[in-house]
């Protein structure tokens, strides 16, 4: 172990010595335990912390009357309106322009919305003023919410807002869905 | 002149230093190891990129399960744990025994309405960790009763942070009135927790 025999080379020849005993304990299986504990010890406590996502709620108008009065440019955002059974929907119209056709379907994958949001950015005249609106509906569930606003901070989307959806696309969605 | 005899020895490293110092790290280490306690209900949170860390600050955390029902787990310091028991009690007029709010102080999450908080404070030890509300606390245009453990939570102590912990089945309809609920009372900032995905 951590001692290392010293042949002595000036023994004179066969004469048996009875050994000098140094009382030793020998520690090495104690550190080596000690050691393991250790190192379990500090992967628990730094492994047992969850991740977070920080979320920053808007503050409700004071007055209810008083709209705000940021008007965002239909070609410079997108509203994306997360439905049932993990489907999301996309569209850049108002409510004159959309129907069936324009009311996009794609889903959560990284060739599904992410290419969605990157190509509607890269076509926004103002891509700084570029806006993602989220729109989940009464059928959505957590996850989706969380992998979207997950999905803003990979294509690191600073500007995105959070609403309900609104009743005439809630109605083409439903047709959309078949109900 | 004497022959200076070289003398027997061995090699022997010396391990008592480094014996003290593991010894010291260990206790330190099992010391300050906080376990996670398992939770009420067993909770999936759903992934994200996020990087950061659930901070030590004082925290109340909120838990959202499969099916919309709401836990509370308040603040782990005692005193203050009590002090939130009085204020709750103080609004909806009901006042408690000391042996309740020590069990309060030890409880883990509370997922009853007010009305049923005082069955379940007297409930032994065992049963009350072993229990699992049929209805959660209470959250919708109504009845706020969870906003209303954390606004008294805030009014003991405003620096308290709040996480929310949802399962990934949860309804969005409940997660929006729990949003809705937190900005009614001007509480916007906190921490959705998630657990660890790499990057794409």
């Amino acid at each position: 172990m951590a001692e290392v025999q010293v042949k002595d080379s000036s023994g004179k020849g066969g004469k048996v010595r009875s050994k000098k005993q140094v009382p030793h304990v020998d520690l090495t299986p104690m550190v080596d335990l000690a050691f393991l504990l250790i190192t379990f010890f500090m992967l628990v406590t730094t492994f047992n912390k969850p991740n977070v996502m920080d979320l920053g709620l808007p503050a409700k108008p004071k007055d209810p009357k008083q709209q705000p009065d940021t008007e965002i440019k239909l070609s410079n955002s997108i509203s994306l309106i997360i439905g049932k059974d993990n489907k999301i929907f996309y569209h850049q119209q108002d409510q004159a322009g959309l129907n069936d056709q324009t009311l996009l379907e794609t889903n959560f994958d990284r060739e599904g919305i992410r290419q969605v949001v990157e190509q509607a950015k890269a076509r926004a005249a103002n891509k700084d003023l570029f806006t993602v609106i989220i729109k989940p509906t009464d059928d959505a569930i957590y996850k989706n919410f969380v992998d979207m606003l997950d999905e803003m901070a990979i294509t690191k989307n600073e500007r995105y807002g959070v609403t309900d959806v609104k009743p005439w696309e809630l109605a083409i969605y439903k047709r959309k869905v078949g109900e | 002149m004497a022959r200076v005899k070289p003398k027997r020895h061995n090699i022997r490293v010396d391990m008592t230093a480094m014996t003290d110092v593991s010894f010291l790290l260990l206790t330190f280490f099992i010391l300050t190891a906080q376990f996670a306690k398992p939770d009420v209900e067993t909770i999936t949170t759903p992934s994200s990129i996020s990087q950061k860390l659930l901070p030590d600050a004082s925290l109340m955390t909120i838990l959202s399960t499969t099916d919309g029902k709401f836990y509370f787990t308040p603040v782990e310091n005692g005193t203050e744990r009590i002090a939130l028991l009085d204020k709750m009690g103080q609004k909806y007029g009901m006042t408690f025994t000391d042996k309740e709010k020590v069990n309060f102080s030890n409880a883990q999450s509370i997922g009853v309405p007010m009305s049923q908080l005082k069955g379940f404070l007297d409930l032994p030890d065992a049963e009350r960790k072993a229990y699992k509300s049929p209805t959660g606390i209470p959250m919708d245009s109504t009845k706020k009763e969870l906003i209303d453990w954390v606004q008294q939570s805030l009014a003991v102590n405003p620096d308290y942070k709040l996480a929310i912990k949802g399962d990934v089945e949860t309804k969005y309809p409940r997660v929006k009135s729990l949003f809705e609920g937190l900005r009614d009372i001007d509480y916007l900032k906190f921490w959705l927790i998630t657990s660890q995905e790499t990057a794409q």
